[in-house]
């Protein structure tokens, strides 16, 4: 298990290594200089340069930037509010982006698996087939079609809710958001929890619990669920991505000061320093992410473990 | 306590009433006879028997037609402006005297909504726009169809490219085994842990959007999960008795790979593909939203709707073509590819 968890955290490092390394590749293939303001002479340009250590050689300045970024130092933003510190930018919206997403997976997973529970106990019904609707159009279409729709409907014809996010009412301007994007989350798990507790419902244990004479609810709760249950972290990757792609849109239909919106603003004005900055969080989130969900696996599943180390 | 000793006495003796059915009958299997024929068949045979799958082909076939067909079913060009007719709400011949489709629109004001006609006020009345026109008075229905043109030809394209590329990797990967594959999957293991995202939108801001840096771009995001369908298949046969007889008969490795597995494998890869086109129109209509899709005057599903969002509570009806096309396209493929993999690969459990 040691080896395992050791193997992950090592794998996990590199990539965000990588990541860094592309992203400064990238950073330097930007076109234009940050300084290119005509009112500067050169010998001024030098001495910025010089500031910020742009006169160095490029291997210097790679590790300089390493260095900076995992020390938490982000830059600062050249167009979008000038010479203000990316972590000051980000510090304001990174909450407000996770409780959308929080909210959102709660209510995914917890709508999800009663849909999922309800087709399975009502297997070939219309609630199943229902349910299976209703999960593979949450599955395919993507989630700011449902931002759209929800926030003409509910937003700007009912008016029961914002259209636009506003501080002073958080909880009511971000039920839409979080609905639109609970879509997908709702849907997978619905549409996994069915395929497992079917499978789970005609296995053999469940028939030897059943003929003990366990009661209904004992059955359901004990046997059948936890064992339906515990897979479901294998649908966790997928929607943790479509979660980060889709904040992006949906924070910019209801205009939430997320960190999301601010990354498609900083892309439309061309601040590439922020776009560089937050796309290293995106990562450096979206790689611990996936190591929590990786070891959790190995815990749950040893076969997956074994099989990795295997490798 | 008492009761067990009791038990122990006189033993119970279940009655009728003590059981109950099982309910199986669906479980137990009934041999059925089945003429020998060839696997495509069989495959035709299983798709056609999922309705769901049936229905997605359907309507794949449908938009694909009308992307192709729709841009040239009136006079008027994907880019033609003409200011002088914007902002006009659907109105389609004949079909307008049921009051559908007769170009009148709700406008809310402060003292209300009042419904006006454009075409009557402005007196075009031998002009129609069978889904409106937009803000530069260009025509919807031929703007839709260009635009899901631009979408599939994209989206195409980048799922063919990325299942050769991943295909070959996985394959390549899978039948050389040892060193080649371990350096090959650490690779693959970094390149997995990358948000595809970031990475397409960075690619984008540095070399100017296109068609072809976009299906470069997308191309980059699907190779992993086909190179890794490419190499668990690779892994399970190249042990078989065929591959060894190849290899007896003198066969290289190439020939091995490309001539005698890959045939073998088709079908997951066929299916992974049709997986990765949804996936591909997502982002390609994401790439739109944030601004770095298709530039202008071309437009693609996503650059629609990004320009309907604009005007989304005015004139609703700029929006609602492009977005249906797209969701009932992203849906279709999903099912399509639902029923292939199933009528694929038969043993697979039904989810």
């Amino acid at each position: 298990m040691k080896k395992y968890v050791l193997k992950r955290v090592v794998t996990a490092f590199f990539t965000l290594l990588a990541i860094t390394l592309i992203l400064f590749i990238l950073m330097q293939l930007m076109p234009g200089s940050p300084f290119n303001d005509e009112k500067l002479n050169d010998a001024q340009r030098a001495s910025l340069y010089a500031k910020y250590g742009l006169d160095k050689p490029i291997v210097v300045q790679f590790f300089q930037y390493v260095f900076n970024m995992f020390r938490g130092d982000l830059g600062v933003s050249y167009k979008i509010s000038k010479n203000t510190p990316i972590t000051q930018l980000i510090a304001s919206r990174l909450p407000i982006s996770i409780g959308v997403g929080f909210a959102a997976v709660m209510i995914g997973a917890l709508i999800g698996l009663l849909l999922g529970l309800l087709a399975a106990f009502k297997k070939d019904t219309i609630w199943d087939t229902l349910a299976t609707v209703i999960s593979v159009i949450g599955v395919s279409v993507p989630s700011y079609v449902f931002a759209l729709a929800l926030s003409y409907q509910f937003g700007f014809k009912l008016k029961w809710f914002p259209m636009l996010f506003s501080a002073k009412d958080v909880i009511g301007s971000s039920v839409l958001p979080s609905i639109s994007l609970s879509m997908f989350t709702m849907a997978s798990i619905a549409r996994f929890t069915r395929a497992e507790m079917i499978e789970v419902l005609g296995s053999d244990y469940m028939l030897l619990a059943e003929s003990k004479g366990l009661s209904g609810n004992k059955l359901i709760f004990s046997h059948a669920l936890r064992n339906a249950l515990i897979p479901i972290i294998t649908v966790l990757a997928p929607l943790i991505v479509d979660l980060m792609t889709g904040s992006l849109v949906v924070e910019k239909i209801f205009s939430i000061p997320g960190v999301g919106s601010l990354l498609v603003n900083a892309i439309q004005s061309n601040d590439y320093n922020v776009v560089i900055a937050l796309s290293f969080i995106y990562s450096a989130m979206y790689i611990g992410i996936m190591l929590v969900v990786d070891i959790l696996y190995g815990i749950i599943d040893p076969r997956i473990r074994v099989a990795k180390e295997g490798d | 306590m008492a009761e067990t000793i009791a038990a122990v006495k006189e033993p119970y003796v279940p009655t009728e009433a003590d059981f109950r059915l099982k309910n199986n009958t669906e479980d137990i299997l009934v041999d059925s006879n089945f003429a020998s024929q060839s696997f495509w068949k069989e495959v035709v045979a299983r798709f056609k028997k999922k309705k769901s799958a049936v229905f997605g082909l359907i309507f794949v076939l449908i938009i694909t037609f009308f992307a192709f067909v729709g841009p040239v079913m009136n006079d008027y060009t994907y880019s033609g402006q003409d200011l002088a007719k914007k902002n006009l709400a659907p109105r389609i011949p004949l079909i307008e005297y049921t009051g559908f489709f007769d170009g009148h629109e709700n406008i809310s004001t402060t003292s209300g909504t009042k419904t006006i006609n454009l075409y009557f006020e402005n007196k075009l009345a031998d002009t129609f726009y069978w889904f409106g026109s937009d803000n530069f008075g260009r025509d919807i229905w031929t703007r839709t169809w260009s635009g899901a043109q631009v979408s599939l030809i994209i989206a195409v394209a980048a799922a063919i490219i990325d299942m050769i590329i991943g295909m070959s990797y996985g394959l390549i990967s899978g039948y050389f085994g040892g060193k080649v594959d371990m350096v090959m999957q650490r690779i693959l293991e970094i390149a997995n842990g990358i948000p595809r995202l970031v990475i397409v939108t960075l690619l984008l801001l540095v070399f100017k959007p296109g068609m072809l840096t976009i299906i470069v771009a997308l191309m980059l995001t699907e190779w992993v999960g086909m190179s890794r369908i490419a190499r668990a298949e690779m892994l399970k046969l190249k042990e078989q008795e065929f591959v060894l007889a190849s290899r007896t008969l003198g066969a290289g490795s190439m020939h091995i790979i490309f001539s005698e597995v890959l045939p073998n494998i088709i079908g997951p890869i066929i299916t992974q593909v049709m997986f990765s086109i949804p996936t591909a129109i997502f982002t390609e209509a994401f790439l739109s939203f944030v601004g770095l899709g298709i530039p202008v005057p071309r437009c693609s599903l996503g650059s629609l709707i990004s320009e309907g969002f604009n005007s989304f509570t005015t004139h609703p009806y700029q929006i609602i073509p492009p977005i249906v096309v797209m969701a009932l396209l992203m849906l279709s493929f999903n099912l399509v590819a639902d029923g292939l993999r199933e009528a694929l690969d038969p043993k697979l459990k039904e989810m």
